[in-house]
């Protein structure tokens, strides 16, 4: 047995070979912008992330898909740099911009040719000091985004079924409605929600500066106190308040849809990423559906033929998470008898925990995944602001394979008794419907 | 962050080694993001980069260190670090244009199979030894080629290339393997009906190369794959895969000889396979050529939509026209498609055009989608932009811009041994020159607006293109009339 640490919770040991790597320049402007800066001269080319600690997490009934419909506003227009502007600019000078919203945060990246760095640091300060939302653009960016959820969830199955899952999971927490929002809110947020929107989130308190690459860590700070030293400071966001109530038991939904095939798509009610036990569930998912040789897919895909595939799904969240599996299955597959064969295997798990080579495997993993991820500038920019935000500070991601190394196959197994008890399952459904034809 | 790829033509090498962890596996929409646009296909076609106003950084890429294992293996190492991990490719002249005739799928179920048992070690074995140590080995099959990779931790190389090699010199396919991977296909075959930007590039693959052997879907159908037994994949194994169609490419923190060495040992004595590439000719004629396909699917809120027309192949004199022009017109945020249809119309979320080139021939492809209703108003605003760019070429600015914004990216194609790996394989397979990577940014910066009016002349439709519709056809196809001769088909063709 491996020792456990004597809390019986995950280490933080720094990695060396990760230190190496991870030479973080450090500021904080007086406007409350803070700034990580990476020198990484392996090509002529650098990668920024704008962290804005918004996401669907922030939003409120009626103006669902608010923070997405948003993030999509930021590409068009603000006072230097004007409608299609930032774009053509920057892809004129070699570069290339795209952003994601989650749950939890809205993130803008570039990445572009070294020399284009101040053009960029001008581009992207232009648009967090004086966006301009015009009526015009936000009517045509709403019929953008209509079709962005028309692709990704009205014709998609898994879509379908997960923005089912989020109200059965949550009832109160703004985790109950889908990033991209619900169809009605999409249509009706205004200009004005939008405005209002920007001054709360997008101050330069409420941000976070990742810059990796071809870089020279001063100068380019000299830089970014030029350009973004004189946005004034917002105000304190509002706190996201936690009002979910316990769950009491199973919760179940149907939903019937033309497909060729049943699923399932079933959530359990995880922690929130801060916790220690977070870490584990990393390891138990591995060993559950990490590779061909996972339990899982070796009893669920290979000796029991009952799936097609298995994925599961742990997302850390700030607030509490949902450890989500999705099973796609055969046309003449028993959803039932499928559920049944899945909890048998985690109940074992809880019963058993795992071997010592099965807790080894999933270590291992894990770093080699760690570390593959932080290979481009992209990688270890978006890790930094990903760590930064979801554990409160960049340096986890140098003492995570120690963390991971010290969990005990005591953990595992307590984790999985708690957390894939019956009473903290969400359950949906897809039985296929006859084709409207 | 997981999101969706816009449309795209292909699923590019599908990952087939990894049936859990294949294109079926969609996982729910979590995180969302603006567009993802389609990077054109692979590293075939991909091909960012940068500006003349804007200075040049040297790429430094790795040496390539060549050597031959005693059985005719050709074998190419780059030392890279600093992080201690190794890329391997493999790749074999096997792709799915290899397929016997009624046996199509063939190539990607055989390469499926490969580590479901070997004569040393069972699949169990297999995933355990692999999976243990934190490497992973996937495969997948293009039109042109099997490839099977490795990533490893560095300490592991040698130890998971002899499992490689053993994976495919030696596999043994099981008849009990054979069986449930073959009902497994099955189901997959079934379920992708559900998704209609797969069936719609489907029908998009028949529709522009018909008889070719590059017009079947890389994984079959349900009538081919439902035929195929043991024997097909053994002989398939036997007939087709061997040292001399083969190219192992070694890509991270190891030594060459070091490299050399291991190849030696994993695949010394390995015989059998053709002695020469297979031969694919280009295509005579494209059979959907100005007609319109409906492919109907009557649950549908959104139509999928494709147009298509002749491309070239790898290697062609035209590609750094041809890739300068895209760019101006269907490629990145500023292009006059996106401009058109997605900014000024908002008429979709993703729209992109890109050459798909390959060993023999290849198309110029665009895909978008839009809601049922505004179908036809798609098709007529992409028609009209390329057609606005066949006639008049575009704007030298367009042309220093597109150069500048590929050149500037370029050098992110150098920044993973995955990548680096993938790059020496194509330039190799394509026969590019090992002067392909580092001349490219030059050779795109050298493209002029006279090479573009002609390239444009040639490949934006001159004839009229094939047009691929999935949707509600009862909605549908009265908006097409004009565009071709209609023919409507169930989704359940493409199964």
């Amino acid at each position: 047995m491996r020792k456990a640490s004597q809390l019986n919770v995950p280490a933080r040991v720094v990695d060396p070979a990760l230190e190496s790597l991870f030479d973080v320049h450090e500021a904080t402007l007086p406007n409350g912008l803070q700034v990580r800066l990476l020198a990484n001269h392996q090509a002529p080319v650098v990668s920024l992330y704008t962290f804005f600690q918004v996401g669907s997490r922030n939003e409120r009934p009626g103006i669902t898909g608010i923070s997405h419909l948003f993030e999509h506003m930021m590409f068009n227009g603000a006072k230097k740099y004007g409608p299609k502007m930032f774009d053509k600019t920057l892809e004129s000078n070699g570069g290339r911009s795209n952003a994601y919203t989650s749950h939890d945060m809205t993130v803008y990246y570039d990445d572009f040719a070294a020399d284009a760095l101040e053009t960029v640091l001008d581009l992207e300060s232009d648009r967090m000091r004086s966006l301009r939302i015009s009526q015009e653009t936000l009517t045509s960016e709403r019929e953008v985004v209509k079709e962005e959820r028309r692709v990704r969830v009205d014709n998609d199955i898994t879509g379908i079924m997960d923005e089912e899952l989020g109200t059965l999971v949550y009832k109160a927490h703004p985790y109950r409605w889908p990033v991209i929002g619900w169809m009605a809110d999409i249509e009706n947020i205004t200009r004005e929600d939008c405005q209002e929107y920007f001054r709360t989130y997008y101050a330069p308190n409420n941000a976070v500066l990742y810059i990796v690459g071809d870089i020279d860590p001063k100068k380019t700070l000299a830089l970014v106190r030029r350009y973004y030293g004189d946005i004034p400071r917002g105000p304190a966001p509002l706190k996201v308040i936690d009002a979910e109530p316990e769950q009491k038991g199973e919760r179940r939904a149907l939903v019937r849809h033309p497909a060729q095939s049943p699923a399932l798509m079933i959530g359990f009610r995880g922690p929130a990423a801060r916790e220690d036990d977070t870490f584990t569930l990393d390891v138990a998912q591995y060993v559950l559906t990490k590779g061909e040789g996972s339990r899982l897919v070796r009893s669920l895909v290979y000796e029991q033929k009952l799936a097609v595939s298995i994925m599961l799904d742990w997302s850390w969240r700030i607030d509490p998470g949902t450890i989500l599996f999705y099973l796609e299955l055969k046309p003449d597959s028993d959803p039932q008898k499928v559920e049944a064969a899945l909890y048998a295997e985690l109940e074992k798990m809880a019963r058993e925990g795992v071997t010592e080579r099965e807790l080894q495997k999933a270590q291992n993993n894990l770093r080699s995944d760690h570390m593959r991820e932080l290979t481009t500038n992209s990688g270890r920019a978006h890790a930094l602001g990903h760590y930064e935000a979801l554990l409160g500070d960049w340096r986890r991601l140098l003492s995570l394979p120690s963390s991971y190394t010290s969990i005990t196959n005591d953990m595992v197994k307590a984790v999985v008794a708690k957390y894939f008890a019956p009473e903290r399952r969400s359950v949906v459904t897809l039985l296929p419907a006859p084709s409207e034809a | 962050m997981a999101s969706r790829k816009s449309p795209s033509l292909k699923t590019s090498v599908k990952s087939s080694l990894k049936s859990s962890a294949a294109r079926a596996v969609k996982g729910p929409v979590r995180a969302i993001k603006r567009a993802t646009r389609k990077v054109a296909a692979s590293a075939r076609t991909a091909s960012p980069a940068r500006k003349e106003a804007t200075s040049t950084g040297a790429l430094k890429l790795p040496t390539l260190h060549e050597s031959t294992t005693s059985s005719g293996l050709k074998v190419i190492a780059a030392e890279r670090g600093p992080l201690p991990l190794v890329s391997v490719r493999l790749i074999l002249r096997a792709g799915s244009a290899t397929d016997p005739d009624g046996k199509h799928g063939l190539a990607d179920f055989t390469a499926r199979l490969l580590r479901r048992g070997t004569r040393r070690l069972t699949a169990q074995q297999i995933d355990e030894a692999v999976e243990f140590v934190g490497a992973s080995i996937g495969g997948g099959v293009s039109e042109d080629v099997m490839s099977v990779s490795l990533t490893t931790p560095a300490e592991h190389f040698a130890q998971m290339l002899g499992i490689l090699g053993q994976l495919v010199r030696d596999p043994v396919f099981p008849q009990s393997e054979v069986d449930d991977a073959r009902e497994r296909a099955l189901a997959q075959f079934a379920n992708d009906l559900d998704d209609p930007s797969v069936i719609a590039d489907r029908a998009m693959v028949r529709a522009l190369w018909g008889d070719h052997p590059y017009g079947h879907d890389v994984g079959g159908s349900t009538r081919t794959v439902s035929t195929f037994t043991r024997d097909d994949v053994v002989r398939f194994h036997q007939e087709r895969m061997g040292p001399k169609v083969a190219m192992l490419v070694v890509v991270g923190a190891v030594k060459p000889e070091r490299v050399a060495a291991a190849a030696e040992e994993a695949f010394a004595g390995w015989e059998g396979g053709p002695d020469a590439a297979p031969v694919i000719p280009p295509l005579k004629k494209m059979p959907g050529a100005g007609r319109v396909l409906v492919v109907d699917k009557p649950d549908q809120t959104q139509s999928q939509v494709r147009l298509g027309g002749p491309g070239f192949r790898m290697g062609h004199e035209d590609y750094f026209p041809a890739t300068a022009m895209n760019i101006a017109l269907g490629g990145g945020f500023t292009s006059r498609l996106m401009n058109e249809i997605r900014v000024n119309r908002g008429l979709t979320y993703g729209v992109s055009a890109w050459f798909d080139a390959m060993q023999a021939d290849g198309v110029y492809v665009l895909s978008t989608f839009t809601k049922t209703a505004s179908t036809r108003e798609i098709i007529d605003v992409a028609l009209a932009e390329i057609g606005g760019v066949r006639e008049k070429g575009i704007k030298p600015r367009e042309l220093t811009d597109a150069q500048a914004y590929l050149a500037g990216l370029y050098p992110l194609r150098t920044e993973t041994n995955e990548s680096i790996a993938g790059s020496i394989a194509d330039t190799r397979l394509h026969g590019l020159g090992d002067d392909w990577v580092e001349k490219f940014r030059d050779r795109l910066r050298a493209v002029t607006p006279k090479q573009v009016t002609a390239v444009a002349k040639k490949y934006c439709y001159p004839q009229p293109p094939v047009v691929v519709v999935l949707g509600r056809a009862d909605e549908v196809k009265k908006q097409l009339k004009g565009l071709g001769p209609i023919t409507v088909v169930p989704a359940s063709e493409y199964e």
